[in-house]
């Protein structure tokens, strides 16, 4: 099995647009008539191709047409049999003929490379705004010879990763790509291309999958700092929040005290170990609230509150989260990061 | 070293086994380009290995450029233009080398290996032989090889994996190639060959100049190919008529003008006698106007493509010269008789020498004529003397006779008293005209040697030869070889003078004559078989490869018809085959799969592995046991797993029987 490589980076930079099928977008750039008819055909051709996680290619979805390279070796081959034929050489003829029965051995090679071939999508993480979501694509073969020099990459992007398929084997790609927004999004649409054995012909298949990858928000970069926290919902003691703006629970450390509980950022302040106050803790809970977040902007407020999700995790401390639609009490945990997580992704 | 080499990065070494292809297209060349051309590519290809061994940037682009036009430069400086063979050769080679600085993306490397295929085209310019293309099929595996290589993306494949890859390509498309070249219609050329294209190439020529037939003699090459229906006549009787020289201006022999145009009758009293000699020759290209025909050939021979003619003097000529092997049936007469039967004005210009040439041999002319034993006899009488007196006079044949005056005849007969056989026949020839007898040189060939392996005569530049013909009266034109007289060994027996061999032929000859005989006439007579099945694959030859097939009279139309018929039966099978592929699906997995589609429509979920038992449940959830189709269906699906995992129930049949019931199922919408 080969050691599958994963695209280094994706980015959301669109290609060039190449006829038919493989630029990814949609925005015509010019108001050329020939170019929105080329956009609108790409549209409608993408458009009814069905949406599955797992796709086998056939006659029906790979496509063939020679490249660059493809017209020059077709020159080539006309300038060769005119030579032949002026001077009268056989040996020139039996060139020329034997490169272009090599061209047109290859040009099957080619389709064969993809045709046949099994592509099953695995599922992606859930990913940050602004970080690459990696695609896993298992690659199955049940031919008898490798298939070589296949790419997959995002459609419109140039971002190739590159794999051999043994033979009656599988092997796996990541393609990575960048969200842009944060909510549920189909996984973007795929291509799969190669140039195997000579180059002439570029033999290609668009896949959209349907699986869909979870998108949370953008962490915004420098927060600040986690909001303090409120008294217990019917604890009488203490109903006055603390003014200090943090989240202010702690003492000295005493010996005995767990690893977790120490706050290593005030020891680097005081010289001391300081430890978070287990009673404190059980008398204020952490509200991570969207009114509270001071900015006015939907998108801000959930990527602050990203930010104090991950930062409340981190630190391993009990953190709700009250959005405008929906409230998760406070606990902790992956389980209930990735669910506040999910539900900032999707408010 | 090897170690470097086994570690050096994927980059350098794919560079340096494509500089390693390209060095191999281009070494054949070396000898014929001009020396600058060959030092810089030489130098450009070690420099770029060196480069790519180090792994070191390529030059920049202005050195490239100054490169380049000093190309140009020394292009035209040496050939005086950019345009032609000889020129475009140089031209190409050194692109090809200077384009190897510049690999820089894929374009630059799609530049490259299209070069190096226009390189080896340009080999076959100067060399068409079995060698030559074995060398080129073997760069041209290479560079597919190094292709394949550059379309493989992943890791560091062996580059022998690519070798495999490209040689099954090739071998898939060799039969592509049969097709293509058996079939692919042979036209003329599309516009005038330059005039250089059979440049380098030597045979006999139109004038002797004597000692010009020196080299020939020392050159092995095989001048012409010929196979005899029935038996061959003796070694010694083997006379090809090539020019006639009659004109001699002291110094050089040249054909009769006049003789140059075509006669619409038959020229010269040419009277046949006896039973002619059917034969088959296959004459390398000469580049001359004229075929090679034994002595006497009357009747027009068989030859597609040119046009030919019979000159006064019996040589065959053709309307361009033969710059391709050509074969042509042909019927001889040895027993001949030509010319008139008496003295003519026409043959005073047989007796003409120039004022004050020779004059000793002059002398002896007339000392022979004065001779009173001699008194009142005839021409024929005289010739036998000079015969007479060349075997006897202490003449002798050499092939180094060393470099002759001005008065070559004079020096033949009175100083040297050896030479070959353009001394002997010229001195001959012009003693016979000073004694008044109207005689002529021929050049031809002479002989020729049986190759046992193939039974073609095997007629070789060496066997290059010049004789004489003599006027007399009631027999016309009679053929005397004076060196017949000199050195019976020349003509007549397979004993010749044999020129100097390479190195190895000499060792192996020394060791065992007979092996190199041997391996000598096997090599030939593949190389025979190469001439005649692929170089001399012609138009003709195309149509009666048609005509074999069952074509009453095959065209060039027909050639069109019988490609494109055999495009469409190839693509047509490739149909068949791909419908064959399809149905080779496991027909239960594809009901199943048929199965699946129809529940998919109707909102039940499946995966292409779904089995029937998980489908039967599914639809069950989906669609709840009230709706009236889903039992039937439930049904359906648990004996379609029946069929396949509880066997023993008559599995064929059973399987025909869902297909039929899956038609009429109700499905649910």
């Amino acid at each position: 099995m080969n050691s599958p490589r994963s695209a280094s980076g994706a980015s959301t930079s669109r290609a060039r647009p190449q006829w038919p099928f493989d630029a990814g977008s949609t925005q015509p750039r010019s108001w050329n008539p020939v170019a929105l008819a080329q956009a609108w055909f790409r549209q409608w051709w993408q458009a009814r191709l069905p949406l599955q996680d797992s796709i086998t290619l056939g006659q029906r979805n790979v496509y063939i047409l020679p490249t660059r390279a493809g017209f020059m070796l077709a020159a080539t081959l006309a300038v060769l049999l005119v030579g032949a034929i002026n001077y009268q050489l056989n040996l020139g003829y039996l060139l020329t003929f034997l490169l272009a029965g090599c061209a047109v051995v290859g040009m099957h090679v080619c389709h064969a490379t993809l045709r046949g071939l099994t592509m099953h999508l695995i599922a992606p993480e859930p990913q940050f705004v602004g970080a690459s979501a990696v695609i896993a694509i298992s690659l199955q073969s049940e031919r008898k010879s490798v298939r070589y020099g296949i790419g997959l990459a995002v459609l419109g992007t140039d971002h190739w990763s590159w794999t051999d398929v043994p033979a009656q084997g599988s092997a796996t790609v990541h393609v990575a790509f960048q969200p842009e927004r944060r909510g549920l999004h189909r996984v973007p649409t795929l291509t799969a291309e190669t140039h195997f054995p000579l180059g002439t012909f570029r033999v290609w298949t668009i896949w959209r999958p349907a699986a869909q990858v979870l998108v949370y928000p953008r962490p915004e970069p420098h927060p600040p700092p986690l909001p303090a926290g409120e008294p217990r919902s019917g604890d009488a003691t203490s109903s006055v929040p603390h003014a200090s703006g943090e989240y202010d629970g702690v003492r000295a450390y005493r010996r005995g005290d767990p690893l977790k509980l120490v706050v290593w950022k005030k020891a680097a302040k005081a010289d001391e170990l300081i430890s978070r106050d287990a009673e404190s803790m059980q008398r204020l809970e952490l509200w991570l609230d969207q009114a509270a977040t001071g900015s006015a902007h939907t998108e801000h407020q959930l990527s602050r509150l990203c930010a104090w999700v991950l930062q409340a995790d981190k630190l391993g401390l009990d953190y709700g989260l009250r959005l405008s639609a929906t409230t998760i009490p406070p606990s902790h945990g992956e389980a209930h990061k990735r669910r506040c997580l999910e539900a900032l992704a999707l408010n | 070293m090897l170690k470097h080499l086994r570690n050096l990065p994927r980059d350098g070494r794919d560079t340096l086994f494509l500089l390693a292809v390209i060095a191999w297209v281009v070494v054949p060349q070396l000898e014929r380009l001009p020396l600058w051309c060959s030092l810089l590519t030489g130098c450009v290809l070690v420099w770029r290995g060196v480069l790519a061994w180090h792994g070191r940037p390529l030059p920049s682009r202005w050195w490239l450029l100054a490169l380049a036009l000093l190309t140009l430069g020394a292009t035209l400086w040496s050939h005086r233009t950019v345009l032609g063979r000889d020129a475009g050769v140089t031209l190409i080679v050194a692109l090809l080398a200077l384009k190897t600085l510049e690999l820089r993306a894929k374009r630059d490397a799609f530049v490259v290996f299209f070069l190096s295929f226009f390189t080896m085209l340009t080999n076959f310019f100067f060399s068409q032989s079995l060698l030559t293309a074995a060398a080129m099929l073997l760069a041209l595996l290479g560079l597919l090889t190094a292709l394949v290589n550059a379309h493989m993306p992943v890791g560091k494949p062996p580059l022998l994996q690519a070798a495999r890859l490209a040689g099954g390509m090739a071998l898939l498309g060799a039969p592509i190639m049969v097709v293509l070249f058996l079939l692919f219609p042979r036209m003329a050329p599309l516009w005038g060959i330059p005039s250089d294209a059979m440049a380098g190439r030597s045979g006999l020529s139109g004038s002797m100049q004597v000692g010009s037939i020196a080299s020939l003699a020392l050159d092995d090459r095989i001048a012409l190919r010929v196979r005899f229906e029935g038996t061959a006549p003796a070694q010694s009787a083997l006379y090809f008529r090539g020019p006639v020289l009659s004109v001699f201006d002291g110094r050089e022999w040249r054909v009769s003008t006049a003789n140059l145009t075509p006669r619409p009758r038959t020229p010269a009293n040419l009277q046949l006698l006896g039973a002619p000699l059917r034969y088959e020759v296959t004459l390398e290209p000469n580049n001359r106007p004229w075929l090679l025909l034994l002595e006497a050939a009357g009747q027009k021979p068989e030859l597609a493509g040119f046009q030919s003619f019979m000159t006064n003097d019996l040589q065959w000529l053709l309307d361009r010269p033969v710059t391709d092997l050509v074969r042509y049936r042909a019927q001889s007469h040895p027993q001949f008789r030509h010319g008139p039967l008496s003295a003519t004005p026409s043959l005073q210009e047989f007796v003409e020498l120039p004022r004050g040439s020779n004059p000793r041999t002059v002398a002896l002319a007339a000392q022979l004529r004065s001779d009173p034993a001699r008194a009142g006899a005839p021409n024929s009488e005289l010739v036998r003397a000079v015969l007479e007196m060349l075997r006897t006079g202490g003449y002798r044949y050499t092939l180094e006779p060393g470099v002759f005056g001005l008065h070559t005849a004079d020096e033949f007969w009175f100083d040297r008293k050896e030479g070959f056989c353009e001394h002997i026949a010229s001195s001959f020839v012009i003693l016979m005209r000073a004694l008044g007898i109207p005689a002529r040189v021929v050049t031809g060939y002479q002989g020729g040697e049986l190759n046992a392996v193939d039974n073609f005569w095997v007629v070789r530049q060496s066997d290059a030869h010049a004789w004489a013909e003599v006027w007399l009266p009631e027999q016309g034109w009679v053929r005397v070889d004076p060196t017949g007289a000199v050195a019976p060994g020349r003509t007549g027996s397979l004993q010749r003078l044999l020129p100097p061999q390479g190195a190895v032929a000499a060792a192996l000859s020394s060791v065992s004559p007979a092996m190199a005989v041997n391996l000598r006439a096997m090599w030939e007579a593949v190389n025979n078989g190469w001439n005649q099945w692929i170089l001399n694959y012609t138009q003709s030859k195309q149509l009666n490869l048609l005509r074999d097939i069952g074509f009453e009279s095959p065209s060039w139309e027909d050639l069109s018809y019988v490609l494109i018929g055999i495009v469409v039966l190839v693509t047509l099978c490739a149909a068949a085959w791909t419908l064959w592929e399809k149905s080779r699906i496991d027909p239960w997995l594809r009901l199943l799969h048929a199965a699946s589609a129809r529940l998919a429509k109707a909102g039940v979920p499946s995966t292409p592995s779904t089995p029937p038992r998980q489908l039967a449940q599914a639809l069950l959830r989906a669609r709840g046991q009230a709706d009236p189709a889903v039992p039937a269906i439930r049904d359906w699906l648990l004996r379609l797993e029946a069929q396949r995992y509880a066997p023993g129930h008559g599995a064929r049949a059973g399987l025909v029987t869902l297909q039929r019931e899956f038609k009429q199922l109700n499905w649910p919408k």
